[in-house]
């Protein structure tokens, strides 16, 4: 399905290239990917056999900029052609915006390509799709070789109901830019016939079971459409898989001051020490260090976590501790800096306390003793 | 096709992203991700910038529908969770209503214990924020697409950029 998220501002369409084995399915991919500029697209990603041949599919993101504001995504993907593959096959196919049906051009290929083509149809129609109405561009792919069929031939085979074709050669690239534009055109023109975009919320309410929304994106007719709405401002326009790597950067960083606020709920919040309770370890030593332990990580019950050895009654003293039982962070339980604050005041600290301890420990002793 | 239709108000939006950022927070989990069966990543919340989401999505997406069949061959529908083990890093994968998958990715600081129990107490929640989702575009029945400039614009800038 054609996916307009509003809220990223982006429009995503999944193109897959069907046909039987060795047809040259990944060899298309394989040349866009050569070919695009690097900002335009992502890494090819290939879950092939050692031998190199497809075994679940191939995957190529295309980000072609920023076009209203929004950034126009497609995601290629390829089938694997071997009849065996089936089951996997179909499950690519699932939510598919377009299909580009890479046929070999050779004579003894003519039974595999008419056998995939009813095999596309048949795996649609198990999704509810109806071929005639799916955006479909046929590729005669190999025109390089020699000895292969006439295009008017493989018409006739292929093509009864005269769907788009191109005749290709995938491993020099003739053939596979012109495929690829057209069967996004076909899938954009497909997508644009329900209607537009433009509208946004005039107000946001805060009960969204009484509200009546406007639809801010919606569907086409025949293509179901995924949209997430925000009426935010369109950002500003990125250029490609750079525009991915920042966009996803931005969101991150403005996501990431929520690891730093307090745990909602739970035991954890519940044990969250207020300061004053750790500074009091003198009167109550005992107590001070499992308020310390808990504050340091937010445990849960059974929590299994390596707790730091228990604090030293310095760590707990100083005020340089507060980053430690504060810190609500998993990422960084406590900054390194902060760390060596402590570690340092630790020398320090601790003689004063231990002198004292001895000194209370001498003065009972001498009392029961009665010594002067 | 119609019923497929699934529109996300802004208000849903923010649910979806309260609702998984309270989840990572409770498991103390690294990041989440939720993805449609189809392979769109729908939204993402966490420590993702070292991530390559789109791509992550689309195996992830893959993965499940795998195990969807594997299931369906020993007769069940489908398995709702899923746990990939690695040395430091897991994902768990767990079904949310019919068309979406909750990931998360966590490491040894919390347990797969933890993982499972607050993904499934979200994942209750964003089943609810999707029934309300399908709710209002019943309600709505409008139906948009991309604007016509739109795909002029799209078919310019394909000229530009695949060139032989």
């Amino acid at each position: 399905m054609v996916s307009i998220n509003y809220s990223a501002r982006e429009v995503c369409c999944k193109i897959v290239y069907y046909g039987p084995g060795l047809s040259g399915k990944t060899t298309n991919l394989q040349y866009v990917h050569s070919k695009v500029p690097g900002n335009t697209r992502g890494d090819l990603i290939s879950l092939a056999t050692e031998a190199d041949r497809t075994l679940y599919f191939d995957f190529l993101p295309i980000n072609i900029g920023t076009i209203n504001g929004f950034a126009a995504k497609f995601q290629l993907y390829t089938v694997p052609g071997q009849v065996y593959y089936n089951a996997t096959r179909k499950l690519v196919l699932r939510g598919v915006d377009g299909v580009v049906f890479v046929a070999d051009s050779q004579p003894d290929k003519m039974d595999e390509n008419i056998e995939s083509l009813i095999n596309l149809e048949e795996n649609l129609r198990e999704y509810g799709y109806d071929i005639d109405n799916m955006p479909l561009v046929i590729q005669y792919n190999k025109r390089d070789l020699p000895g292969v069929m006439p295009v008017a031939d493989l018409d006739a085979r292929l093509n009864p109901k005269g769907r788009h074709t191109f005749e290709a050669s995938a491993t020099v690239g003739n053939g596979v830019f012109d495929t690829l534009k057209l069967i996004i055109k076909l899938v954009l023109d497909k997508a644009k016939s329900g209607g537009t975009t433009s509208s946004t919320r005039p107000s946001l309410e805060t009960n969204p079971v009484a509200h009546k929304p406007q639809p801010v994106a919606a569907v086409a007719e025949e293509t179901p459409i995924q949209a997430v709405a925000s009426p935010q401002p369109p950002s500003p326009p990125p250029s490609a898989p750079t525009a991915q790597a920042n966009e996803s950067a931005a969101t991150d960083a403005s996501q990431q001051p929520s690891f730093d606020e307090p745990l909602l709920g739970g035991p954890a919040n519940a044990s969250a020490p207020p300061m004053p309770q750790a500074e009091a370890p003198q009167t109550m030593p005992s107590q001070a260090t499992p308020v310390a332990d808990s504050s340091d990580y937010r445990p849960y019950p059974g929590d299994r976590k390596k707790y730091p050895e228990s604090p030293t009654p310095a760590a707990i003293e100083t005020p340089q501790s507060h980053p430690v039982t504060e810190s609500p962070s998993m990422e960084r339980p406590v900054p390194e800096s902060d760390m060596d604050q402590i570690e340092s005041s630790r020398p320090s600290m601790a003689p004063p306390l231990k002198r004292r301890k001895t000194e209370k420990k001498r003065g009972f002793f001498k009392r029961l003793f009665g010594i002067k | 096709m119609s019923e497929d239709t699934l529109i996300i108000y802004e208000e849903e939006t923010r649910q979806i992203e309260t609702l998984l950022s309270k989840m990572l927070k409770g498991a103390e989990a690294k990041c989440a991700l939720l993805v449609d069966k189809d392979g769109h990543l729908i939204s993402r919340q966490g420590f993702t910038q070292s991530l390559d989401t789109t791509a992550l999505a689309a195996l992830l997406a893959g993965s499940f529908a795998s195990t969807k069949e594997i299931a369906r061959l020993v007769g069940e529908d489908e398995f709702s969770v899923l746990f990939h083990q690695g040395k430091k890093d897991h994902i768990h994968m767990s079904l949310v209503g019919d068309r979406s998958i909750l990931v998360v990715v966590f490491d040894d600081r919390t347990t797969i214990g933890m993982v499972r129990l607050y993904a499934k107490e979200v994942a209750v929640e964003l089943a609810k924020v999707f029934d309300q989702i399908r709710e209002n575009a019943k309600k709505e029945g409008g139906k948009s697409g991309i604007s016509d400039d739109f795909a002029s614009m799209a078919q310019d800038r394909l000229d530009d950029i695949f060139q032989d």
